[in-house]
């Protein structure tokens, strides 16, 4: 970053509110060209928000954006593009039944004259574009075949062929894999390095200060200060977004014993992609899950939670019974309450409030012959919500509305309601904020100590070693490995998880 | 520090009221239909009279009915295109069954019932098969106005006694029974929506289905129930028809799904689900019953008509993208 170098793009004062309620407040704010500029604060500070009114996505209450010279009181998305400013969403908005060079050259696609399509010319200059940012990707593949950070990579891809010199990523690597963002990493100081200015918001402070060269932090929409990223520490940020500082983590791992064995699967093999599976969960321990991407650990967890259910081989007892559900609903009649990574797609009903998302897999406790508790069920929502510090504190807002750290609380506020006795949690705390996160994990240890059972699959080595009181990995649906996070350092573990790969290359 | 060269650029200015295009959408439907209601009283004084707003509610009764019935439906992200071609049925069934036994209690078992079954099998063969419910109840459209030609045998089954006499004449407090029948029909929606978990499973179908299922719902069988919900609706609506018209005939029913699918969209609720009212539906179906009753008042014909239903239509389905 060079501060001799007009800024790439600029705000001044931008100030936005919804439904009466300050989600930006005069936030003063510049990228360089060449910079990657961290984003970070609690879930509904105002990120995503502040994101969307850079891209012209929504425009703010009053305030500037100024880009290439111009002032404006708004960009409309069209503007943004044309001024050079590209978005890319966690889950990036592509055509799925397309292919990669096609989703690369939407609305400028090469002609061979009468207005036909020249794929060959567009497959051609696909791979050339995406051979010199270093990325290997199929360009005649059809998107919806590729995984999220393939994805998002076309997206950029995407971007960088339309002259964006802005780049904006919000929370690119929630769903990513330790490899996976890495490889992202290098992408983006490769395109820093060519001048591209990048914003970059994450929860994840150790990426970010890895990866930024200043650091902006919002707190409750306000723009609490700008650092450097060479000169800032994490201890540091975390109060900052905080806004106090937050206690040591304490690791407290009660001595759990597996003695009294809760869920049993013997030689559990499965088309998800299970192999001869055999595991003991113990009485209120919590098991973490991991592995490369079809490692298994998700289809571990579509086993466990009742969704594969055809072609499940091998037996599991579940509480001293046989269990073998046919449905997600047989296991929740057993008091096993699955939580799925895909909160948009199958998580959450997005037309429906909070309260209604948070009672919805427990709406019989919540009901007397089929009538339904209205005032009990608010009244649910609320004591959630503070237990998980989901906000707003309004049982009655839709959760499209939530920012994502806190739809994904809502979701996880399902799980809890429903009393289970065993959770099933896919990445229970994906977009969640540091604090939030330990809030979560705090309350998720309460639980075991009250006798739950928690079995979650998760790619952050970080929360896999603060939560889990053991943790497997899992390769070409094997368990390969069973290790202690006493002691473990996350480099430790991703040797473990990688080293695998090197292996599974046939 | 770097900012000077922007500020003197010219600010780009847009306008930034307070109506957007969406909060418009929402209130068009309102506003056109003060429209109508000042245009056609300015041109027929006598359509504010209390006997022809009577009259219009009288005339949108079993459309009222079978539209409140098609509402959750639409919320649960189903729909049922079969209702018009039921209708007929279950009050072809009624009428037969009257002239058959002479019971008017077991004609309307017979309507209601056999509405209720129709439902039920639609919902079957919707929570079943992967085809979309347009192409499925569409089907069943097809197969039910058949049914009902063979049922009439091609003419009219006149003479329904008691029920003509309660139905087709009878009031209370001025107000005529199919009235109270669809007030009735959408408390009993507003109801079910509002306060049952059926209501409750139809949003969160509607709204995302596989986290539904995801959450324990039984979504087959709610669906099943859904459909045969609606069915009740329309059975009712058949035997009411059927009331009025004194006779159950095989085209009793016609257009009577488009209608009703039209009133639960213009009343807000969206063709791809997880939300609505049955308030809003009944706003539907008043604009629907209001448009007809002016243009009848201001003398147009049956053919433009037919066209202004399929404009609005298209306006209020159009209006809801934005929204
Ligand atoms: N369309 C909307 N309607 C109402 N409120 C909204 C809307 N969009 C955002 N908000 C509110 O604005 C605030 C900021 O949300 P935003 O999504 O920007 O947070 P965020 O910093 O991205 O959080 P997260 O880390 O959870 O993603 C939140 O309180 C959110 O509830
Ligand atoms: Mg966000």
């Amino acid at each position: 970053m060079n501060s001799a170098t007009p800024p790439a793009i600029q705000v001044r004062s931008v100030t936005k509110s919804f439904l009466g309620q300050r989600a930006l407040d005069d936030v003063d704010f510049e990228v360089a060209r060449g910079e990657v500029h961290g984003l970070v604060g609690k879930n509904g500070a105002g990120k995503s928000t502040f994101m969307k009114i850079l891209s012209g996505a929504q425009p703010p209450d009053s305030g500037q954006i100024i880009v290439g010279g111009t002032a404006f009181k708004a960009l409309n998305p069209a503007e943004g593009r044309a001024a050079g400013i590209a978005i890319v969403y966690q889950n990036p908005e592509l055509h799925l039944d397309l292919s990669v060079a096609a989703n690369i050259f939407l609305g400028a696609e090469p002609r061979k004259g009468f207005g036909i399509l020249d794929d060959k010319a567009m497959a051609a200059r696909a791979t050339e574009l995406l051979a010199r940012l270093g990325l290997d990707l199929p360009v005649n593949q059809r998107l919806g075949d590729l995984d999220i950070a393939d994805r998002q990579q076309v997206a950029i891809a995407k971007a960088v062929r339309e002259k964006a010199h802005v780049l904006l990523l919000d929370e690119p690597t929630a769903a990513l894999n330790k490899a996976q963002a890495e490889f992202l990493f290098r992408l983006i100081r490769d395109l820093a390095r060519q001048g591209m200015a990048i914003v970059y918001v994450s929860h994840h402070l150790d990426e970010v200060l890895a990866i930024s060269d200043r650091i902006t932090i919002l707190r409750n929409g306000r723009k609490v200060a700008v650092v450097e990223g060479k000169s800032a520490d994490k201890d540091g940020l975390i109060s900052m977004i905080v806004g106090r500082t937050l206690d040591a983590v304490e690791t407290h791992r009660s001595e759990r014993l597996r003695a009294d064995p809760f869920l049993i699967l013997e030689g559990v093999s499965s088309q998800g992609g299970l192999d001869n599976v055999s595991l003991q969960v113990g009485k209120g321990e919590i098991v973490g899950v991991t592995g490369l991407i079809g490692g298994g650990a998700n289809a571990l967890a579509a086993v466990i939670g009742g969704l594969d259910h055809r072609d499940v081989a091998g037996r599991m007892m579940l509480g001293g019974q046989s269990y073998a559900p046919r449905a997600v609903r047989e296991a929740i009649a057993r008091g096993v309450l699955f939580i799925p990574e895909d909160m948009r797609g199958r998580g959450l009903v997005m037309s429906l409030s909070i309260a209604k998302n948070i009672s919805l897999a427990a709406l019989k406790s919540l009901s007397k012959m089929g009538w339904l508790k209205l005032s009990k069920e608010t009244g649910v929502a609320t004591e959630m919500s503070e237990r998980l510090d989901l906000n707003p504190r309004a049982p009655s807002r839709e959760v499209r509305f939530l920012s994502g750290g806190n739809q994904r609380k809502a979701l996880l506020g399902r799980a809890i309601f429903a009393d289970g006795k065993l959770f099933v949690l896919e990445e229970p705390t994906q977009g969640v904020d540091v604090e939030s996160q330990r809030q979560i994990h705090d309350h998720l240890r309460r639980l075991a100590d009250r006798g739950a059972t928690v079995v979650f699959v998760s790619t952050d080595l970080e929360e896999l070693i603060a939560l889990a009181d053991r943790i497997l990995v899992l390769r070409a649906g094997r368990i390969e490995q069973e290790l202690s996070p006493e002691g473990l350092d996350p480099q430790q573990l991703l040797v473990a998880i990688q080293t695998q790969s090197a292996r599974s290359v046939n | 520090m770097t900012s000077s060269a922007a500020t003197a650029a010219k600010p780009v200015v847009r306008k930034s009221g307070a109506l957007r295009g969406q909060d418009l959408g929402r209130y068009t439907l309102l506003i056109v239909l003060l429209l109508i209601v000042v245009v056609t009283a300015i041109g027929n004084p006598r359509f504010l009279s209390v006997n022809n707003l009577m009259n219009i509610l009288f005339q949108v009764s079993a459309l009222g009915i079978v539209a409140s019935g098609q509402t959750i439906l639409l919320i649960a992200g189903g729909l049922d295109l079969a209702v018009g071609a039921a209708l007929s049925v279950a009050g072809l069934a009624t009428a037969l069954t009257i002239m058959h036994t002479g019971s008017v209690t077991l004609g309307i078992l017979a309507g209601v019932v056999s509405g209720t079954v129709i439902g039920a099998i639609n919902g079957m063969l919707v929570a079943t098969n992967r085809a979309t419910p347009f192409i499925i109840t569409l089907g069943t459209m097809t197969f039910l106005q058949g049914v009902a030609i063979i049922m009439s045998g091609g003419s009219p089954i006149n003479g329904t006694g008691k029920l003509f006499d309660v139905f087709g004449l009878g009031d209370f407090l001025g107000v005529p029974w199919p009235v109270y029948a669809m007030f009735a029909s959408v408390l009993v929606m507003f109801l079910v929506l509002r306060f049952t978990t059926l209501g409750r499973y139809a949003f969160a179908i509607g709204g995302n289905e596989e986290a539904a299922r995801l959450s324990g719902i039984p979504v087959r069988r709610i669906k099943i129930a859904l459909y045969a919900l609606s069915g009740v609706f329309v059975g009712v609506a058949g035997v009411i028809l059927t009331g009025i018209l004194d006779s159950g005939l095989p085209s009793m029913g016609t257009g009577y799904e488009l209608r009703a699918i039209a009133a639960v969209v213009i009343g807000g609720t969206p063709l791809i689900g997880g939300r609505g009212t049955v308030i809003g539906t009944l706003g539907g179906v008043l604009l629907l019953g209001l448009v007809s009753n002016s243009m009848n008042l201001l003398g147009v014909g049956a053919n433009f008509q037919s066209a202004v239903l399929g404009l609005i239509i298209t306006a209020a389905v159009l209006l809801q993208k934005k929204a």
